[in-house]
């Protein structure tokens, strides 16, 4: 995937609460400009995934993320691979991230969707995003060791490589049994 | 009325102070999910942050006393894992018959005018005030471990100060553990601080040992909430021998983060101490005053730049 242009990024502004005026959320890419990156030609539906309580211990102990999954930001191809969307937990706001896995149940890319902080944009960069793809389910995904840390953005990096990990753990427990 | 249009003018004096030393480092500012707990939460490797902080310490035993301070500062990161800091520290004080020690307060008259300060030629006098420029200060952190990739985050940290009310040499270990998705953060700091007040004609020289802990918990996305602890320690010089002071502080804190700027503000309350050295140190009704107040209130804002 690389950053064509900014026309991928569109700022929304809403009035806050807080005292001191607006708060701007960067949306840097569309899930439907997500599939046709990851996935170009092939047809997905949103599915609505029932995930056994089970599944979910299982995510999170693997991963260690406590932040609630929202299990309706599913979609699945006609060629069996999938798509999730999902948020993990930011400095200050939440990371929106997407993870598409190919029909083999390996990484075919993640896109970081939106992110509000001060600093680690480096973690929409292609070189970083790039360690992940071609992962399968059935290997480790451990930060700091598989995922590189990026110095002065290790919570956004940590956040996100648990966030794809609960994700595979998804996949391989549930999604590829559906 | 001549008295009120004396403290307009007081407070006139100390905005123009702050907003001096605001505009001296050209109005930007970083972040402190705590009042007084200091957290390992570092500049990344070469950037900038902006914090002014502005702390009320407010009533002793009697009468009144307002002590203001201000620091304004500048953070740097060195390396990910070394800030340094420079700041630029001011005061506006104000005192009145707020001691009621008889040890304290010679020829018999009680309450008499005192407190971290007041200088020992006002304590007979009904009232006592002062501001301006207090001095500055550097401080260097060092992360040895970083809280969200291991169990315990520690760090280690030093500020000397030299300034008109005193000269000090501040060093804390900082301890911090993050936990439910680093949404719920646990710090404490160990304080070893020497210090020699020089308001007063004599200069005094004091130890300080302390131990800050708090808590916080994000409760939604931008906002935290929490406590914080203050286990405070006084000796008399430069030794550990002969301790004149122990207080314990605790209140409520709460965090505003964006991407562009945070803002904390955090209040604690003295809920006991205890005196080893009448006339050296002043106690009353089971608290300790001299530096310190019945409430301490505090409000920093910060903004990478």
């Amino acid at each position: 995937m690389q950053w064509k242009s900014a026309s991928y990024i569109a700022v929304v502004c809403v009035a806050s609460q807080a005292p001191m005026g607006l708060v701007c959320a960067k949306k840097y890419i569309s899930i439907d400009e997500v599939k046709q990156v990851m996935f170009s030609g092939e047809v997905f539906t949103q599915i609505e995934v029932d995930i056994p309580v089970k599944v979910r211990e299982q995510m999170r102990k693997e991963s260690g993320v406590r932040y609630a999954f929202n299990q309706k930001m599913i979609w699945k191809s006609t060629r069996g691979s999938w798509l999730i969307t999902d948020e993990v937990v930011g400095k200050h706001e939440m990371i929106t991230y997407a993870l598409g896995i190919n029909a083999a149940g390996q990484i075919q890319g993640v896109e970081i969707l939106e992110y509000n902080e001060t600093y680690g944009d480096e973690i929409r960069e292609k070189k970083w995003l790039q360690q992940f793809k071609g992962k399968h389910a059935n290997e480790p995904l451990r930060f700091n060791e598989d995922i590189k840390n990026i110095s002065g953005a290790t919570l956004s990096s940590k956040h996100v490589t648990n966030g794809v990990q609960r994700l595979m753990v998804l996949y391989r427990e549930h999604l590829s049994k559906v | 009325m001549h008295q009120q249009k004396l403290k307009v003018k007081k407070w006139i004096q100390y905005g123009i102070c702050i907003g001096v030393s605001m505009l001296s480092f050209g109005a930007h500012a970083g972040e402190g999910y705590f009042g007084w707990v200091y957290g390992l939460d570092l500049q990344p490797q070469g950037k900038w942050e902006f914090e002014q902080r502005l702390q009320l310490t407010r009533g002793q035993a009697s009468g009144s006393y307002d002590l203001w301070q201000g620091r304004t500062e500048i953070e740097y990161g060195l390396t990910n894992n070394f800030q340094i800091a420079g700041y630029l520290n001011s005061y506006s004080m104000s005192a009145a018959r707020n001691y009621t020690n008889q040890d304290f307060c010679d020829q018999g008259r009680s309450p008499c005018t005192g407190g971290y300060g007041v200088p020992g030629s006002a304590n007979l006098n009904d009232s006592y005030s002062k501001n301006g420029i207090d001095g500055v200060s550097i401080e260097g952190i060092w992360r040895i471990t970083n809280p969200v990739t291991s169990p315990i985050g520690v760090g280690l940290y030093i500020e000397p100060t030299i300034g008109y009310l005193k000269n000090a040499l501040e060093t804390r270990i900082i301890l911090q553990s993050n936990f439910i998705d680093d949404r719920l953060i646990l710090a404490g700091n160990l304080v070893y601080e020497v210090e020699k007040l020089k308001f007063d004609e004599e200069p005094i020289e004091e130890t300080v040992i302390d131990f800050v802990g708090g808590i916080t918990y994000r409760i939604i996305p931008n906002l935290n909430i929490g406590l914080e602890y203050r286990f405070h320690n006084d000796f008399d010089g430069y030794t550990l021998s002969r301790q004149t002071q122990r207080a314990h502080f605790w209140g409520p804190n709460i965090h505003y983060a964006t991407k562009d700027w945070w803002v904390t503000a955090a209040m604690r309350t003295q809920i006991g101490g205890k005196c080893w050295d009448p006339g050296t140190a002043e106690c009353s009704d089971g608290k300790v005053w001299d530096s310190h107040g019945r409430n301490e209130y505090i409000v920093k804002f910060g903004m990478p730049f």
